[in-house]
């Protein structure tokens, strides 16, 4: 930048990396390198490899959603179809493998972005309901041809496939779990830095500005319709690269890959992580992949508590996870923080309990209604165990969901005040 | 031998049987600066639209420097250096001022749709962008979101997106639409700043900025052209006054 910085510690820097933009990066890498030393279980590994590939899907659709305003409905279609080439190129080169397995990314990407460029040539020439609409059209559509061209999308049973076939990377074969560990982390921080790096172009710039004003931006000389199909082709690309990572790690594709169920569900993630943000897709990635994975092993309605959890979040805090954090810069910055640990303080004893009781109440509906004749005993919380039939327990769960909803909306006040006076820039109490 | 900068040939442009532009035809000269004024309803705005590639016109032609660009898409006339502000503030509200003037130079330095080099890196690009707010007296306000702005500042910023990328035409719809008259007195300084040597079309209310700023006037009513002249000619003419029913522009000018 040409205007002297007033900050001796960046002045003349700016050419080179500046050391800040480039530290949340390394750290990034240091932690992916070490999370299977921490985490060496099997399982602990599958989940960390769902949640990078979910990570590079929900990037890449952000790169639509947040980065260019474009809301579709059917993104899985290019995940998946990068997915399923990337199988089929696997099989092909099992008999005599001439590549290794790291580079099967790329030709999911190449066809991910193959996919785009074609359908995007007729969705992006209108934003707005239209895209949504006709995207949701083509993801019904490709998820249907999944199941009638039974030859390449292997009808129900899907395509499956073995990433060992492929030649050795240095040694590795890619048959341990870590191995296949280490290949998806650094496919990850490959894609995450370079959609980071993308939002930086002018086309990155300029999907934004398309995004706010597509009027205006055609008057400054952009066809809006090529801006977005050209956004349009970069998301279906790094998509493409999920879909190849979901290949090498599960070894099966499906309808399930391409089909609405799974364009909503990266919506979701999206949305609950936040769109404004660069990072907001990959907070929305983990907490969600958590909750998938090890929600679902305590309990059978996971899935409605993260229903729970995405109309809560809309309604509430339109700007998703990172934008509930991204709140606190200001009073951070202003030396504030500190007067809300007090207030959140007061909050958490009966927020917890809210949450607890409400799903205690939640679970105790599901037992009664769903559990076998004459299995009448259900555990919550590893050691609370009691009759769901009886309206003891139903009756206390109730009790204390609604004391402690009285208790939040009585300390409510409270807490807008501390927030006031912790984003206020003058001195405390004037 | 050169061609005008605009030429409007016998242009007409209907909604369904609502005929917006009956026959307009009008010079616009290189380095004017024309003014459109009518009254309400008169179809500046839609005569604007037309030039500026927003509507394609019903029958008729739109030239730019003797070629024809009638149908053509906006960005598509944008290139050929035509460059245009709204009469309702159409910025990038959540981008901030420095991005928005960017925006605006982008196509003219060739960035075009590139996405291999990082945009703030671009010295020269920085460079200029920083000289455009200047120009219109943003830089304090450089690293604001736009939508943040107060209006007079929203309006220059207009502005300066309109004039970033370079272009020799200019059109300003309604700049001084809902400003005070200082802020008007600002805005016409910063008008006459930025369109030196360049062609200016501008559609206004104001009659006192019209009549200070403006080497010849159109004076649109009911789509029609009903008169092309310097503003002492466009102020004497009887058929303009009748059109304003009464008020006469000496009136409304002071």
């Amino acid at each position: 930048m040409s205007t002297p910085s007033t900050n001796p510690l960046t002045a003349g820097t700016s050419r080179l990396v500046p050391l800040n933009h480039a530290l949340p990066w390394i750290i990034a890498a240091v932690a992916l390198f070490l999370l299977p030393v921490i985490f060496d279980s099997r399982a602990a590994l599958t989940i960390m490899n769902q949640m990078a590939i979910t990570i590079v899907f929900a990037l890449a659709y952000n790169m639509l959603l947040g980065q260019g305003g474009m809301l579709s409905f059917g993104h899985a279609v290019y995940m998946g179809l990068g997915g399923f080439f990337s199988m089929h190129v696997l099989n092909w080169m099992s008999d005599d493998p001439w590549l290794p397995l790291p580079v099967l990314p790329i030709f999911g990407g190449f066809f991910g972005l193959l996919f785009a460029f074609l359908i995007g040539w007729f969705s992006t020439r209108r934003a707005g309901t239209t895209f949504a609409m006709i995207s949701l059209g083509v993801g019904q559509l490709v998820a249907s041809l999944s199941i009638i061209i039974v030859i390449f999308f292997g009808g129900e049973e899907g395509i499956s496939g073995n990433r060992t076939d492929m030649l050795p990377f240095f040694g590795w074969d890619f048959g341990q779990q870590q191995e296949v560990y280490y290949l998806t982390a650094v496919w990850l921080l490959i894609a995450a830095l370079g959609m980071y790096l993308y939002s930086r172009t002018p086309m990155g710039r300029l999907a934004n500005a398309v995004r706010d004003n597509e009027e205006r931006a055609e008057f400054l000389g952009y066809s809006q319709r090529n801006v977005r199909w050209i956004s349009f082709c970069a998301s279906g690309f790094f998509a493409g690269i999920a879909g190849a990572l979901f290949a090498i790690n599960f070894e099966i594709l499906t309808e399930e890959n391409l089909n609405l169920a799974t364009s909503g569900s990266i919506l979701l993630v999206t949305f609950l992580g936040g769109v404004g943000f660069f990072i907001g897709p990959i907070i929305g990635a983990i907490v969600f992949t958590l909750l998938q994975t090890v929600l679902s092993l305590h309990t059978e309605i996971w899935a409605l508590y993260v229903g729970i959890l995405f109309v809560a979040t809309v309604m509430f805090f339109p700007f998703g996870l990172t934008g509930l954090l991204a709140l606190h810069v200001m009073p951070w910055k202003l030396g504030k923080i500190g007067y809300l640990v007090k207030p959140y303080a007061k909050m958490a004893v009966p927020t917890l309990a809210f949450i607890l009781s409400t799903a205690a109440v939640l679970e105790i509906l599901f037992h009664a209604r769903h559990a076998g004749r004459g299995d009448n005993e259900m555990t919550i919380y590893w050691w609370l165990t009691f009759d769901s039939h009886s309206p003891l327990p139903m009756i206390i769960g109730l009790v204390i969901a609604g004391v402690s909803a009285y208790a939040l909306v009585k300390l409510a006040p409270g807490l807008k005040a501390a927030w006031d006076e912790a984003t206020h820039m003058g001195e405390a109490g004037k | 031998m050169t061609a005008a900068a605009i030429e409007l040939r016998n242009l007409n442009k209907s909604f369904g049987l609502a005929k917006i532009i009956q026959d307009v035809n009008l010079e616009i000269t290189k380095g004017e600066r024309h003014a459109i004024i009518g009254p309400n309803g008169a179809g500046k705005s839609t005569l604007f639209n037309l030039i500026t590639g927003k509507y394609a016109p019903t029958t008729g032609q739109v030239l730019l420097h003797g070629q024809d660009v009638s149908g053509k898409k906006p960005f598509e006339i944008n290139r050929m250096g035509l460059s245009r502000s709204f009469q309702i503030t159409n910025i990038f509200h959540k981008m901030t001022v420095f991005e928005n003037v960017r925006c605006g130079l982008l196509w003219s330095m060739g960035y075009k749709y590139n996405f291999w080099t990082m945009v703030n890196g671009q010295r020269e690009l920085t460079r200029r962008t920083d000289e455009i707010l200047e120009q219109i007296n943003l830089t304090k306000r450089r690293d604001m979101l736009a939508g943040a702005l107060a209006y007079a500042e929203q309006r220059a910023l207009e502005i300066g997106i309109t004039i970033a990328g370079g272009a020799d035409i200019i059109m300003l719809d309604e700049p001084c639409a809902g400003m005070s008259h200082s802020e008007t007195d600002l805005i016409v300084d910063l008008i006459r700043k930025v369109t030196e040597e360049k062609t200016l079309v501008v559609v206004e209310h104001d009659m006192g900025v019209i009549f200070d700023l403006a080497d010849r006037i159109s004076v649109l009513v009911y789509g029609e052209i009903i008169e092309t002249d310097t503003p002492e000619r466009v102020r004497a003419s009887k058929a303009v006054q009748e059109a304003y029913l009464g008020t006469t522009l000496e009136e409304e000018a002071s």
